[in-house]
């Protein structure tokens, strides 16, 4: 029997994940604030202890936190970071 | 050992591929299974149930892509499952005769049936728990086809095409019915939070899946194009752990055209309109925006409020003008508007003689919605007002305004009351005197007017607060 499908059924090709540094010596590593109670911080003692690692750190926060982070967020994690840590929730 | 057949499998996760393919990438088992095999069933779940393993295991079903996916549902697998059906090429090459039966790839390995002591020497690793062991069933390679098949209502459910209740099959005539002409790849948006793209022909789908009458149609359009209106914030209602439901109030002239129900019971069950509109929507969110419960749908508890609900405003029987005039439409046109609310608290006033008087019981009522110290809401709270209740407002010649004000004032307590627990960083930042209301504007009170003749039960929805979520009308098109 044939039927109309509620679902899109396009096949999206998966995104494979960026290769995992060794270390963390010299990398940029975003740190995204959902804009949730405390996520902040948890954030600043995750930003301590990448530092100590040697890492550099830029802080993103989302207007809202039901919300997508922006294109233009996306955009500058992708331009300036080359790992995120997000804090997801209260 | 024998020869991989040159064919390409439908895959459920990527684009098709050879067995042939998967050779020379590690140890990969073949589990050969098919749908109606209880053991290929057990033997799936308890292979789904497997962490880590040096073996790559792959599921190899003798159904065609619908009926691999169903299995893979069903049984909770989610590492890769190929499609191979009649005329089961890859299983006479293998010699399968047995289902489950596990093949290690490149090698004359082989375990048959479910044998949980074989798989775990296969797979290096622990297969806790009963039966150990379980005869398969004949291969369809060799038993060929089912004979029948299933039950049109139960092969929906299996699909998954479904809310948990029976829905009615999306054939082509009923989709086309659906449709009623209008262009099928018309699309009216992508629908959070996996994205399907929302079409008119899927839309359509889901509303037969709902049990919609096709001159429902225009009304589920119009909700679903309210509902993705950025403003709506679709994406956060659909995976946010709140129970988060969407009310749809439906005004003008479809109410009567459709015998949409405003009046007795208008929250309840028992009118087609009311019940399968509201549904649509709910399905058109589920399935083609992949916000399953417990998967991408991740509320804690939901509510009965998330299989849908649709209802009409009683705007005979309300003395303020109707939603959609309050929102800017004429009068004459009909509307479909949107709330993203929680499940409704009913409020019982029988005894109240003054405005003043049953404002404060409305207003009450609403205090220990979203959290009880967490003053002052954000987000939009809805009320039902019935018509006795509204009788009694306009009596007294109380508009609609002076109402909202009226409930806004009334629900005030210092902040020293509230100080405790979950309340908002603007409590614990204020003086303990400092009084807090409970909206933190008027706007975010809305009132329509529905429910019977007889009886003095309003009802209030509780907000999706945190949201940021707006209610959204839209004009409900007659054409094509």
């Amino acid at each position: 029997m044939e039927y109309v499908t509620p679902f899109d059924e396009r096949v999206r090709e998966p995104i494979a994940h960026a290769p995992r540094p060794e270390d963390l010596r010299g990398r940029t590593v975003a740190l995204l604030d959902i804009n949730k109670a405390r996520g902040a911080e948890f954030l600043d003692r995750v930003e301590e202890l990448l530092r100590e690692e040697g890492a550099e750190t830029v802080r993103v926060a989302k207007p809202w936190f039901s919300r997508p982070a922006t294109g233009e967020q996306v955009a500058e994690i992708a331009g300036r970071a080359e790992l995120v840590v997000e804090a997801l929730a209260d | 050992m024998s020869v991989l057949p040159d064919v390409a499998l439908e895959r459920l996760d990527g684009p098709p591929v050879a067995l042939s393919d998967l050779c020379g990438r590690g140890r990969v088992v073949l589990v050969f299974v098919h749908g109606d095999c209880p053991t290929s069933l057990l033997a799936l779940r308890r292979l789904a149930a497997v962490g880590d393993s040096a073996v790559r295991l792959v599921c190899v079903a003798e159904e065609d892509v619908v009926g691999a996916a169903r299995l893979a549902r069903r049984a909770g697998v989610d590492f890769t499952t190929l499609a191979a059906p009649a005329p089961y090429e890859v299983s006479r090459s293998l010699g399968i005769e047995t289902v489950p039966t596990a093949v290690l790839l490149g090698t004359d390995e082989r375990v048959v049936g479910w044998d949980a002591d074989a798989y775990e020497r296969l797979l290096g690793v622990a297969l806790p728990g009963e039966p150990r062991l379980k005869p398969g069933c004949g291969a369809r390679s060799v038993e060929g086809e089912p004979v029948g098949g299933l039950d049109e209502l139960e092969d929906m459910l299996e699909r998954g095409w479904t809310d948990g209740l029976p829905v009615v099959p999306p054939t082509p005539e009923r989709v086309d019915a659906m449709l009623g002409g209008r262009d099928p790849e018309r699309s009216l948006g992508d629908v959070p939070p996996a994205h399907g793209e929302a079409t008119l022909r899927r839309v359509a789908s889901c509303a037969v899946l709902a049990g919609c009458r096709p001159e429902y149609f225009p009304v589920v359009v119009a909700a679903v194009e309210a509902a993705l209106e950025p403003a709506f914030n679709a994406h956060g209602l659909a995976v946010t752990t709140q129970p988060a439901g969407v009310a749809i109030v439906v005004n003008g002239p479809a109410r009567e055209r459709l015998g949409l129900n405003g009046g007795s019971g208008a929250l309840g069950p028992g009118n087609r309109a009311n019940a399968t509109i509201g549904r649509a929507l709910r399905l058109v969110l589920t399935l083609t925006g992949g916000a399953a419960p417990g998967a991408l749908d991740r509320a804690t508890l939901g509510s009965p409020l998330k299989v849908g609900l649709c209802f009409a405003e009683r705007e005979e029987a309300s003395p303020w003008p109707p939603l959609h005039v309050e929102r800017g439409f004429d009068a004459g046109m009909s509307t479909a508007t949107v709330f993203a609310v929680d499940a409704p608290v009913s409020i019982s006033d029988h005894r109240s003689r003054t405005p003043e008087e049953l404002a404060a019981t409305l207003g009450w009522a609403a205090a220990g919605t979203w959290s009880p110290f967490w003053w002052p809401m954000d987000d939009t709270s809805l009320y039902v007002v019935c018509p006795e209740h509204a009788a009694l407002f306009a009596g007294a010649g109380w508009s609609k305004e002076r109402l909202r004000d009226a409930i806004y004032a009334e629900v005030v307590r210092p902040a020293g009351e509230l100080q405790h627990g979950e309340t908002t960083p603007h409590v614990w930042a204020s003086d303990a005197a400092t009084p807090v209301h409970k909206w933190t504007e008027p706007e975010k009170i809305q009132l329509v007017v529905a429910g019977g003749e007889a009886g003095r039960f309003s009802a209030v929805f509780g907000p999706c607060d945190g949201m940021g979520t707006r209610p959204i009308t839209k004009e409900i098109s007659w054409s094509t």
